[in-house]
């Protein structure tokens, strides 16, 4: 059989190729200019050495002292913050996620009002919105679970609209065809098949969220975060070391028993 | 003496919103205990025919009665009530298949209950033997409590095969049920449907894509061309040239 050799590629195509390297390497470029001039303090090695000595010697003794005060305690406190955070805003994002999907029945004008709100609500940042909540309800951990708490609702009643939009309708109208209204659809053909890729969603939320509520502390709104910000403050290096230590281990169990849990959701 | 039907198309015909035309003016009338094949090119309309008879599309003129009351008409309730009475089986047998097979088949009692007690899945302990009896009828009753996705293609139509028989349907509509099955599996499925029609006496009406199936278990044929019926008749007088002229045309012809 007679072959033919290989066409050049499309012109335009090569062109666009071209524009977008250039256009990339004018971002860096224009990105530099933005910083400051490279500044290293004298004692930065100084520094740099006690803080790797104290993460190597970590203190311990703070692992457990009953005052409330200790890593355990505060840790425990941290999941707690997370948790109910992520509990409240899944029960709030049921009535968002039904608003904002895209289904055929409705209107796109309902659903993409939804989606603008739930963009919105995303854009504030956990550590904004436990900012304003410190002002609202004081510092301490109830301020931290409710910015969680309304944060994870602009993700999840996102990922929770696209399941809905997602789900094959197949069984809701085997539904219909029986003789069942639309609520008879929701309970019976819905529900049971969103509510496994619902709760692996809110685990996965809860993941993001154990990381989330561990920075919380720092501004005040409870959790490891707070401990940590003080003995940072307060150069205990050796304290630094055994709290990250303490982040660590938490936020690599919670993702393990949460992966594993969602492995056999689905 | 003639039997009343117990499904009567008026000229019904059904026009889409973007203009396309569903189904011209039909009219149909379908005895109890008739098995009915309706047969046609893909697109020519038999899906929509069947779901204008339990009302799951609308029609945009004519009047469907179901045993000598209007579907067309009806509303709210009344429309909920005769759905019950039409049992339905579709092409990708539409099974909640993360929930098992018992709940599956329950779903078929849905129109006799509450909304509330759905709400909470509360079925009667006479409707799960309902249920059961009705996965006896199509040797499933060992698979009551396993999961739907866990059965073959074959088994999780006959699911939805009993799901239909536990309404207790005075008529079952089957659209393109073994399209998707292999040769073996598509035997089963329709010896169930054949068996249901003459054993229970419930009036099937069934969509198939392959002529044979509709001579073999078919007691009439209908035939469907671009919406329109070209062919209604015992299965015995759809000659040769009967069927090529319901499968001519192309399929450019509708949208």
């Amino acid at each position: 059989m007679k072959t033919s050799t290989l066409p050049d590629a499309p012109r335009a195509g090569r062109l666009r190729k071209w524009v977008l390297w250039i256009a990339l390497i004018l971002v860096i470029g224009w990105s530099f200019t933005g910083m400051p001039l490279l500044q290293i303090k004298d004692n930065a090695v100084e520094v740099a050495g006690a803080m790797f000595s104290g993460l190597i010697h970590p203190d311990w003794g703070y692992v457990w002292t009953g005052d409330g005060e200790d890593l355990v305690s505060t840790l425990l406190q941290t999941i707690a913050i997370a948790f109910i955070g992520t509990f409240i805003s899944a029960i709030i994002s049921l009535p968002f996620a039904f608003w904002a999907a895209n289904t055929k029945h409705k209107n796109w004008l309902v659903s993409r009002s939804g989606k603008i709100i739930l963009t919105a609500i995303r854009t504030f940042p956990e550590i904004v919105l436990a900012l304003m909540f410190i002002k609202a309800v004081g510092p301490g951990a109830f301020a931290g679970v409710l910015a969680v708490g309304v944060h994870s609702v602009g993700m999840l009643a996102k990922l929770f609209s696209e399941a809905i939009e997602n789900m094959d309708g197949g069984a809701g109208e085997s539904v219909t065809a029986a003789g069942g209204n639309r609520l008879d659809v929701t309970m019976l053909a819905s529900f049971p098949q969103l509510l496994p890729e619902f709760v692996s969603n809110t685990l996965y939320r809860f993941e993001l969220a154990i990381r989330s509520a561990s920075i919380l502390g720092i501004i005040g709104a409870g959790g490891i975060g707070t401990p940590l910000i003080f003995a940072i403050s307060a150069r205990a290096w050796n304290r630094v070391g055994i709290i990250l230590l303490g982040i660590i281990l938490m936020v690599t169990l919670v993702d393990y028993v949460s992966g594993a849990i969602r492995k056999r959701l689905v | 003496m003639q039997a009343k039907p117990v499904i009567k198309f008026d000229n019904v015909s059904k026009t889409y919103p973007n203009g396309a035309k569903g189904l011209k003016d039909i009219n149909l009338e379908i005895m109890p205990g008739e098995f009915v094949v309706v047969v046609g090119l893909s697109g020519a309309g038999k899906s929509t025919l069947m779901r204008a008879v339990n009302r799951l599309h609308d029609i945009t003129a004519g009047d469907i009665q179901i045993d000598g009351q209007s579907i067309t008409q009806a509303k709210g309730k009344q429309l909920l009530e005769i759905r019950r009475n039409i049992g339905m089986i579709f092409q990708n047998f539409n099974l909640v298949k993360r929930a098992t097979v018992l709940k599956n088949v329950l779903t078929g009692r849905v129109g006799y209950y509450p909304t509330w007690k759905m709400v909470f899945g509360l079925f009667s302990k006479g409707d799960k033997q309902r249920a059961y009896n009705a996965l006896q009828q199509v040797e499933l009753a060992d698979k009551v409590y396993a999961r739907a996705d866990e059965l073959s293609g074959g088994q999780q139509q006959r699911v939805s095969i009993a799901r239909a028989l536990t309404q207790e349907p005075k008529i079952i509509l089957a659209d393109e049920p073994v399209a998707s099955l292999d040769p073996q599996t598509t035997k089963h499925v329709m010896d169930d449907l054949k068996r249901i029609n003459q054993e229970l006496g419930i009036t099937v009406l069934i969509n198939l894509h392959s002529v044979e199936l509709a001579q073999t278990y078919g007691t009439r044929i209908i035939g469907i061309r671009d919406g329109e019926k070209v062919f209604d008749g015992p299965v015995a007088s759809a000659d040769e040239a009967t069927i090529s002229a319901i499968y001519s045309g192309g399929e450019e012809a509708n949208g």
